[in-house]
């Protein structure tokens, strides 16, 4: 078996080895409970990935993400007291409409996305702290638990939030793998030149991809605040970099056209894990943006497809 | 003094050098002729170092070397003058002269530049071109910049002991009459300084310059003749051997076209800068060429009869329906297909099965509300790979795996199967083997029969002669001539590139 078909099963192996060395610490970690606790912590996180999934998987990246789940704890507290249930779709809509807009400023106007999207991040930024008045604002709890209290809580001692989270990915899947859209996609990320000259709108597929992102970015960010209670323009502070990095680790290299969300579910764990495991170790959690950025370089530098990039500037 | 023995070079699934045995001694100009696809640019790269070979041994002065990289090939005194110009545009031309090795002027980090512009003078002199050494490179004509290049590798006699080889490859495909006749008595006079390597598709040329001439066939020398000796029509038998019968061609298969039915027709349609008032009719089951050399605005008119680029003027009507919009999309509709020439890049999705290549411009039908049928396209495709015969393991495979013919075979059912009927053939051929060739030219008669329009940009002119019914010859961006080529009376080479050039 050569070192290419190697590189595919990387992702799952590597959760498998976390997993286990960190068992080895601590018995207990491996306790059904405590995975299933562990998966629904992250499901918030997770949810951030799988939209930005899509950009990376066209060779984009969305650097909004993390802005636009902030934006929306905000406009949700601030909505739920007008719309009631209506609200978790206003700020969805909202986080498409962001999406789109990055997704119209790379294709149209030829912006590189890392570049639109840092732009639409901040702008994102902006609406929260004016929204809020740079405070952190608090959910009436009855308002809440009516509209939204579905998203909380446990069914057989799963948490919702993870049932959500599959639910979503398993709609994600279906759309990559079933639908016209998911399949332009993966043409665009293999093969751009090649998609256009098939005749598709290829510009129309990649704004739906930022859009997309923006939609699943404003669910995690609705999800994080009803869960919280609240919402404040830096409330998902520390979610961006984990998030490329489930993206990345689980096997969608930064060139796309390869991996799909299934690899984010196993990248996001593979941060969980991470994550639980510096616990046991004693890291602060401070220093924990050192390993990811350590990590995400690592991992580009590992998943890249060098033959699509010739001149990185 | 430099010399190739048996030298191979294999690229996965084509072996471009087969023992290719070549030889150029002290102040010789030896001229590098094939067709397309023949080698040269691969035995080129061998020789400058861009390419390692993988077989056979490479000599300087009687000692083995293997060179890593250009610069190793330069330190051994071997130079390459570009094709496509590798000056940068926004230096100067003493910088570009010295790209690399500014070192020698260097005092304290600080280049003294007077110094530089003294030597940059000193070079300009031997390709006897006069101008300031601090003028900005994109200032100077087309002919001026190859003397630069020139100039450039000519510094290698200062850095090099021993003796200079300069590769020119097609040095003079850009530049006017006069030019090339000033080029050649530069070289006559350089003799002294290096022996040349000279490649051209311009066999007049090459027998008027070079002293001896290697003929270059499917990666293979298939003669060395003295110039004194050749003559363009010995040369040209040589270069496409068995391929100029007309069998190869399946001319026996050539039917006349519908003449009743056009498919396609352009009313003079221009393109400031690219063509001018093009105006053409395509009917059912013709082949049409459009021949010209490159940059002469043939790819562009395909591009537009696509819709990758919209024309200026003039209208572009689709049986007999006026274009109205301009995208792939709208072409895609209408029923054209377009097959590029870079087929791993626009024609194919590497990385993507056969069969989601197949469907990809059609996914519309073979989904539901977005949703695709997959079994549905899977038995699109193994009903394709066993009509055209395409070797893959199965519908599963990766496009990108397969070999050149049998990528454009995909990228072929890709439009065929979508029902297409005016195919847009960009150099269908390029890179391809004689029997993937051989391929290529049956399914062109095949679609021909089934009442497809075609037209083609050819690889070569005789590929074009052999498979059109009609040709029209274009020459900066403007058609000059219409050939009809029925088969028995065909317009034999030299009548169209009199119009060419």
């Amino acid at each position: 078996m050569d070192l290419e078909k190697l590189k595919r099963h990387f992702p799952w192996i590597t959760l498998v080895v976390l997993t286990l060395l960190v068992g080895l610490m601590d018995p207990n970690f491996l306790r059904p409970h405590n995975l299933i606790q562990l998966a629904g912590d992250i499901s918030t996180l997770f949810i951030m990935a799988l939209g930005i999934t899509f950009v990376i998987y066209i060779g984009g990246i969305d650097l909004s993400a993390q802005s636009v789940a902030n934006m929306t704890t905000v406009l949700a507290t601030i909505s739920l007291p007008l719309f009631g249930v209506w609200a978790g779709v206003f700020c969805i809509v909202i986080g498409l409409g962001f999406g789109a807009v990055s997704g119209f400023v790379t294709t149209r106007l030829k912006v590189p996305s890392f570049i639109a999207t840092l732009a639409v991040g901040g702008l994102a930024l902006s609406v929260g702290q004016y929204a809020s008045g740079q405070r952190a604002l608090y959910m009436d709890a009855t308002l809440r638990d009516q509209a939204f209290g579905w998203m909380i809580g446990t069914t057989a001692g799963i948490p919702h939030e993870l049932i959500i989270a599959i639910i979503l990915l398993l709609l994600a899947y279906f759309v990559q793998n079933r639908t016209t859209t998911g399949r332009a996609l993966k043409a665009i990320g293999a093969g751009e030149l090649a998609a256009v000259a098939s005749g598709l709108k290829v510009d129309q597929y990649k704004i739906m991809a930022f859009a997309f992102s923006g939609m699943f970015a404003a669910i995690a960010g609705l999800l994080f605040s009803v869960k919280l209670a609240g919402g404040s323009p830096t409330l998902a502070e520390g979610f961006l970099l984990p998030a490329i990095v489930a993206v990345l680790v689980g096997g969608t290299p930064l060139t796309g056209g390869v991996g799909g969300v299934l690899n984010t579910a196993i990248g996001a764990m593979i941060v969980a894990v991470v994550r639980t495991s510096m616990l046991y170790l004693e890291i602060p959690a401070t220093s924990q943006q050192i390993f990811f950025g350590v990590v995400l370089i690592a991992a580009i530098a590992l998943t890249i497809d060098r033959s699509k990039m010739r001149i990185v500037k | 003094m430099f010399e190739l023995q048996k030298v191979d070079k294999i690229f996965p699934g084509v072996h471009a050098l087969k023992a290719v045995d070549f030889e150029i001694k002290r102040g010789e100009i030896v001229g590098l002729v094939g067709e397309n696809g023949a080698g040269k640019s691969t035995l080129m790269k061998v020789i400058y170092g861009a390419y390692q070979h993988d077989g056979g041994q490479v000599f300087v002065d009687g000692k083995t070397v293997r060179f890593h990289n250009p610069r190793q090939a330069m330190d051994m005194g071997v130079g390459m003058v570009f094709q496509e110009q590798s000056l940068i545009p926004n230096l100067t031309v003493m910088e570009n002269i010295f790209l690399g090795f500014e070192k020698q002027f260097v005092n304290f980090g600080v280049i003294d530049w007077k110094k530089m512009a003294e030597a940059a003078r000193h070079q300009l002199k031997k390709v006897k071109l006069d101008i300031s050494p601090s003028t900005t490179t994109s200032q100077l004509s087309f002919a001026q910049r190859q003397l630069v290049e020139l100039a450039k590798v000519l510094t290698l006699e200062e850095r090099v002991q021993g003796d200079l080889v300069i590769l020119l490859d097609e040095p003079t495909s850009v530049l006017a009459k006069d030019e090339i006749k000033l080029l050649f008595e530069l070289v006559r006079d350089l003799r002294s300084r290096a022996s040349f390597i000279f490649v051209s598709h311009r066999l007049d040329e090459v027998i008027d310059l070079s002293d001896r001439i290697y003929v270059l066939k499917d990666g293979e020398v298939v003669d060395v003749v003295n110039a004194d000796e050749a003559d363009v029509d010995s040369i040209q038998r040589e270069m496409v051997g068995r391929n100029i019968n007309k069998e190869y061609y399946r001319e026996e298969q050539q039917k006349p076209y519908d003449d009743t039915k056009v498919l396609l027709e352009l009313e003079s349609v221009g393109n400031s800068g690219k063509y001018r008032d093009i105006s053409l009719k395509l009917h059912a089951g013709e082949v049409l060429c459009l021949v010209g050399t490159e940059g002469s605005g043939r790819e562009a008119i395909l591009r537009t009869i696509y819709g990758l680029q919209r024309p200026e003027s003039g209208s572009v009507s689709i049986k007999g329906q006026a274009l109205k919009g301009f995208s792939a999309k709208c072409g895609v509709e209408k029923g054209v297909a377009y097959v590029p020439r870079e087929r791993k890049i626009e024609g194919i999705v590497g990385g993507m099965t056969v069969f989601e290549n197949m469907t990809l411009s059609q996914m519309g039908n073979y989904s539901r509300a977005g949703v695709l049928d997959v079994r549905h396209e899977r038995a699109l495709a193994r009903e394709w790979i066993e009509k055209l015969s395409i070797k893959a393991s199965s519908e599963n495979a990766d496009c990108g795996n397969l070999s050149g013919g049998n990528q454009q075979k995909v990228v072929l059912a890709k439009w065929r199967s979508g029902g297409s009927d005016i195919i847009l053939l960009d150099h269908p051929t390029r890179g391809l083997d004689i029997g993937a060739k051989e391929d290529v030219y049956d399914m062109v008669r095949d679609m021909s029969a089934a009442g497809i329009g075609i037209i083609l940009v050819a690889d070569t002119l005789e590929e074009a002669i052999g498979l059109s019914h009609t040709i029209a010859v274009v020459k900066d961006g403007e058609i000059q001539k219409w050939f009809d080529c029925k088969p028995g009376c065909k317009p034999s080479l030299y009548d169209l590139i009199h119009y060419m050039i």
